[in-house]
């Protein structure tokens, strides 16, 4: 599967001085025709009738990283892309790509590629979606063919869009949104319906977009792990407001450093840790120790003669705030295929 | 604007409803055509003549009018040409695309408008090789000359601005099922009972059926306008429809 699109005629000459790295593996590999363009979202806020969906938000997407979007369901994520890409008018507030809102964007498809709903006319085939979008912002035909065998729909795009499963519907609506080679990507729940491998395949994808080829990339998720295994950054909102904006690693350091143990002789383990002066809780065979480094635990246990299963240190920053969020939320999709083998899962 | 009304195209040649669409429109019209030759010069039970020769201008007429019959599948192709992004959803790429929305309105009134021109064509077509042949068989097929060229025309044209009527409802009703059905009732239920209904039926020929009737009607007459008043009122809707649902498009949220 070719991740880098590394064949788009005309990029070279469209863009000498784009972001690429020299480090950059795949040398063709560039960054988009139009340069790298920072978004900037301020004060945004929308009201539905009575309910407040957005309010005064606020957030930076940097180029050459992958921002995650994050929320629990009905936190105004949607709303609010939607917002960003002029198709839901804000109460208040501003969203520019560059500088210049959506609207007024000269080249729309150029500048950004969204991935919202998964909208296609079902007796329509897959690359005739691609050429109708095609031909309306005025970018050959044939790079239709190219987008689909970028997202891995080369044989698929003959067929009609109705009888698409959901991960090649979410795989079309990528290759719209890469249609114009654009410098920003803005995507809403793309690794819904994909299955674990096309997930996989996302991750590495959107990765590959914004650390080589210098693009903006935001994606949303109501999936912590989702986002934590993809986003250099993070925009965490709830209710509609800004909750925490920055660095995974940044954020991740602001909570409690602890470490996690599991030992058959957990009980044993936990009395000569406390006796030591650490503060540790027990669940289920499982230790919370804070106060000691991991190092500082393994060799208590090796000395007390405890065998041990498992011995991870755990920042819980990123995921306290999340909890916090997300306690009482229903929706809280914690069923979803992506949580498997998270970490969020595994401290529990 | 090309690229966008070309862009157009593609959608409404990548589905098939605009098969649908032509093959019902020259169904509809080449059935009526025949079924009013065939009934040419009958008598009613007394005696009297029901419908005139098929050597009758009037006749003729009548039997050429026949081509406006399609202006039910005209507006549907524009009501479907509009309604289907909301539908399927795909308002969302084609106003991404295209973010001045008016820019959207504008090049599906000008791509529905010039598709249906190869619409009339064909279906003109149909309803004179009916004539030719079957009216023809039975006596005389109608001269394309004076008068009858003015009714082929009127009712032709009249094809072209209600495909621009429908995408102008689309736009404003957004809903394609109640857009299409709201329009089969108005065609088909208000406007004959406004006609029909006395102190009311001198509204008639003002509204889009009345129009449509002054373009096949050569001569005019107190209950109708002059073929070209009734062009230009059928053009006035086609435009207010066209501007309204522009407006509307614009100001309301893609959700």
């Amino acid at each position: 599967m070719r991740l880098d699109g590394s064949d788009r005629p005309g990029t070279q000459d469209r863009n000498p001085g784009g972001a690429d790295g020299e480090e950059s593996p795949i040398p063709s590999a560039s960054a988009a025709a139009a340069g790298p363009v920072r978004v900037e979202v301020r004060g945004l806020s929308k009201t539905f009738g009575s309910v407040r969906a957005v309010t005064d938000l606020g957030f930076t997407v940097e180029p050459g990283s992958v921002t995650g979007f994050l929320g629990p369901n009905g936190a105004g994520k949607t709303t609010t892309l939607r917002m960003i890409l002029g198709l839901e008018r804000p109460d208040a507030g501003t969203a520019l790509f560059g500088g210049v809102p959506y609207a007024s964007l000269p080249d729309p498809l150029r500048t950004v590629g969204a991935v919202l709903e998964t909208a296609f006319h079902p007796a329509r085939s897959g690359r005739d979606h691609l050429r109708v979008y095609a031909r309306a912002a005025g970018i050959s035909i044939g790079r239709a063919d190219e987008v689909l065998l970028q997202v891995g729909l080369g044989e698929a795009g003959r067929r009609r869009a109705g009888t698409y499963s959901l991960g090649m519907r979410q795989r079309l609506a990528l290759a719209t949104a890469l249609l114009g080679d654009p410098s920003v990507l803005v995507l809403d729940e793309p690794a819904n319906g994909l299955d674990p491998e096309g997930i996989q395949w996302l991750r590495g994808f959107l990765r590959h977009l914004a650390h080589e080829q210098g693009r903006t990339v935001l994606v949303s998720s109501h999936l912590l792990a989702e986002v934590e295994q993809t986003a250099d950054r993070v925009v965490i909102v709830g209710a509609g407001r800004l909750v925490r904006e920055g660095s995974i690693d940044g954020l991740r350091a602001g909570g409690a450093q602890t470490v996690l143990v599991r030992s058959p002789e957990a009980d044993r383990l936990a009395e000569l840790l406390r006796a030591g002066g650490a503060s540790v809780t027990a669940e289920d065979g499982t230790l919370t120790v804070s106060g000691r480094s991991a190092p500082e635990i393994g060799h208590a246990a090796f000395s007390g003669g405890i065998e041990l299963h498992e011995l991870r240190p755990h920042s819980s920053g990123l995921e306290e705030i999340y909890f916090q969020l997300t306690a009482g939320s229903e929706q809280f999709a914690a069923h979803d295929p992506a949580t498997v083998a998270s970490p969020l899962e595994a401290s529990r | 604007m090309i690229a966008l009304v070309r862009a157009e195209w593609t959608k409404l040649f990548t589905t098939r409803v605009w098969i649908g669409l032509l093959v019902g429109a020259c169904l509809l019209v080449g059935g009526f055509t025949a079924l009013f030759t065939g009934l040419a010069g009958s008598t009613d039970q007394n005696g009297q003549t029901a419908l005139p020769p098929v050597s009758d201008p009037q006749f003729q007429q009548v039997a050429l009018a026949q081509i406006s019959g399609a202006v039910v599948f005209a507006v549907i192709l524009g009501i479907i040409g509009m309604t289907q992004e909301y539908r399927h959803r795909t308002a969302t790429p084609t106003f991404l695309t295209t973010p001045l929305r008016g820019r959207v309105v504008a090049a599906k009134v000008l791509a529905y408008l010039l598709a249906a021109i190869p619409l009339a064509i064909l279906v003109t077509a149909v309803d004179l090789a009916v004539l030719e042949i079957y009216a023809g068989a039975r006596g005389a097929a109608p001269s394309l000359t004076g008068d009858n060229l003015r009714v082929i025309a009127g009712a032709a044209s009249a094809l072209v601005i209600y495909a621009v009527i429908g995408v102008g409802v689309g736009a404003l009703l957004r809903n394609q099922v109640g857009a299409i059905v709201g329009a089969l009732v108005y065609l088909y239920v208000v406007e004959p009972v406004i006609a029909a209904i006395g102190p009311i039926a001198s509204a008639y020929k003002w509204l889009p059926g009345g129009a449509l009737r002054a373009m096949t009607t050569p001569f005019g007459g107190p209950d109708v306008l002059q073929p070209w008043q009734g062009a230009l009122l059928l053009l006035g809707y086609g435009l207010l429809a066209a501007v309204l649902g522009t407006l509307l498009t614009v100001r309301r949220d893609i959700t």
